[in-house]
């Protein structure tokens, strides 16, 4: 079991019976500093959608399925290739990457993992904190230097990440994958 | 150890609150249960789980009973572990995100196990939010880990979220009471606080502890007209210790004292009828949390939010949100200088706080129009209580 909180995009819970994998995770705060975890879900079984809210501490029963290391290789509209340490090649829809999609770049070297069922591969969790390069931003309009004052900038791949102030074109970035944050300038 | 209805489920709803901060959720909860009572007919069973807070504004309230009924609305004292027998009814609903006892929630599970049997519908009520996600996350389910779907209800400022929380009459008596001026001086006169002309300027203060509230004290003392201050013991008044020469525990309802031209009155707690009232009838008023947060805006009168503080300052952004609603069509004088008073009292800034003041009092005319016109706008055609029930019947 994991909680709301610790569900990523890539993982597959049980709810209600049926095998769901986790397309997107939004997680808001509520009053009294709690935290709302929306998903975005698919039905392994049925390949319908939905979308539920959960509590950040609720349980969530999280199924271990076979997964694999694997590299992304290339894109094949509307498939992203990955590929293991022995050159098998799997293709993922794009629709299943979820948020992850804005973070795949090519040549990228980041060890991510797919995950499979029934033998298909359905899912990619990147690891939790990737580093980016930032393409685009305005400069700093206050030369604030307190990391408080935030901004927007696209990063390598066409995604875009709200930054602190500081941040310049051709900053390397760290990016944590589960909430699509900044966490700092590498 | 309480006894169980599997089987039966009957027409009530249950509503279960925590208190945690007072008067803000056994406020909300309060509201909700007597309006669903009264408008809708339906029977509500309130459960909570501090009676002695729910009693301060419900003065009639005894906190040492385990059931009582108000306004049609049937009180239990919510023990842990329950010890009232519990009957499945038609409508759970959590306030804010509450964990509903092991009693009920074993309840909820049984009968969804059972091929034949009426769930009850199983709400968690949230807390009030301008932000955009919420739009999102409005009236989706939550599957339990038992197969059980419990559903999100966002209360909100537009069409996509589960509406405000206003009595249907309640624009229309606060209109007929702010009509006749007589109907203040009757209430403050009622309330014990002497001295005050039908001209002075009357400020209600109902906030968390800050320093800006220490600054704006100073500020009245020399304001050119004369200034009453209404503050019931509590919070806000911990905050303004440094101008008695006795402990602030100490103070008594009815007590005054003067500082120039300010007028600080100690206030009796009053009931959530008092507490509207005392909004419509001031010209200001300085509120916190959720419930008195929303009332302010029904009062129609200007007023400063003071929000429940969060870790990182999240609350400024919830604070940043409200401020954009609500100044949507406001012009820049006016929004500024209203954000930037918000701000200051919120952050403790006391430089700040006495500043953007002096700018409120120079747009004061405009603003009061603007919180005149607030309320329709904000209410949107459908308040919390009949979204809810459509909610509910849609399902």
């Amino acid at each position: 079991m994991k909680t709301a909180h610790e569900i990523r995009p890539g993982n597959v819970i049980m709810l209600d019976g049926s095998p769901w994998v986790v397309q997107k995770t939004e997680t808001t705060r509520s009053g009294r500093n709690a935290a709302i975890v929306k998903l975005k879900l698919k039905n392994l079984l049925l390949d319908s959608g939905t979308e539920q809210t959960f509590k950040g501490e609720d349980k969530l029963d999280d199924i271990v399925l076979e997964r694999l290391d694997c590299t992304y290789s290339y894109f094949a509209d509307p498939m992203y290739v990955f590929m293991d340490e022995e050159y098998n090649q799997y293709d993922v829809e794009a629709d299943n990457l979820g948020d992850a999609a804005a973070y795949i770049v090519d040549g990228m070297e980041d060890q991510c993992q797919v995950t499979f069922y029934n033998e298909k591969a359905i899912s990619v969790e990147l690891p939790v904190h990737i580093v980016r390069e930032v393409i685009y931003t305005e400069p700093s309009a206050r030369g604030d230097t307190s990391g408080k004052v935030m901004k927007p900038a696209t990063i390598t791949g066409g995604g875009t990440v709200t930054v602190a102030d500081f941040v310049k074109v051709g900053d390397k970035i760290e990016i944590d994958t589960r909430t699509g944050e900044f966490k700092k300038r590498v | 150890m309480t006894t169980t209805h599997l089987t039966q489920v009957a027409k009530h709803w249950d509503i279960f609150c925590t208190v945690v901060d007072n008067y803000g959720d056994i406020g909300v909860t309060w509201r909700l249960a007597k309006q669903l009572a009264a408008e809708y007919h339906i029977a509500v069973n309130l459960w909570v789980d501090d009676l002695n807070s729910f009693s301060h504004i419900l003065p009639s309230l005894n906190p040492v009973l385990q059931q009582q009924i108000f306004n049609g609305v049937n009180i239990f004292q919510w023990n842990n572990p329950l010890d009232i027998d519990y009957q499945a009814g038609e409508v759970i609903i959590e306030a804010f995100a509450c964990e509903l006892p092991k009693q009920v929630k074993y309840v909820i599970e049984q009968l969804h196990q059972q091929p034949q049997s009426l769930v009850p519908y199983w709400l968690n009520l949230e807390y009030l939010s301008a932000e955009d996600w919420v739009d999102g996350c409005h009236g989706l389910p939550s599957t339990q880990p038992s197969g059980v779907k419990k559903w999100f209800y966002f209360p909100g400022f537009n069409q996509k979220t589960g509406g405000l929380i206003c009595e249907q009459n309640l624009f229309n008596e606060r209109e007929q009471w702010q009509a006749n001026p007589k109907n203040k001086m009757g209430l403050f006169n009622q309330l014990g606080l002497s001295g005050i002309n039908i001209d002075d300027s009357v400020i209600s203060v109902f906030s968390y502890e800050t320093p800006a509230l220490t600054a704006l004290m100073a500020q009245w003392q020399t304001s050119p007209k004369p200034i009453h201050a209404l503050i019931p013991k509590g919070r806000s008044l911990s905050s303004l210790a440094s101008f008695f020469t006795c402990d602030v525990s100490d103070l008594m309802p009815g007590q005054q004292f003067i500082f120039g031209n300010l007028t600080l009155h100690i206030l009796p707690m009053t009931d959530q009828t008092g507490f509207d009232r005392l909004l419509w009838s001031c010209d200001f008023n300085i509120v916190r949390g959720e419930d008195s947060f929303l009332r302010a805006q029904w009062a129609a009168k200007p007023f400063i939010w003071h929000i429940y503080p969060q870790e990182d300052d999240y609350h400024l952004v919830k604070l940043e949100a409200f401020m954009k609603i609500y100044c949507d069509n406001l012009a820049a004088e006016i929004s500024t200088a209203w954000c930037e008073v918000n701000l200051a009292f919120n952050q403790g800034d006391q430089h700040a706080v006495v500043n953007y003041w002096s700018q409120l009092n120079s747009v004061i005319l405009p603003l009061q129009q603007h919180a005149i016109n607030w309320p329709n706008n904000a209410l949107n055609d459908a308040d919390l209580a009949s979204r809810l029930v459509q909610f509910v019947k849609n399902s």
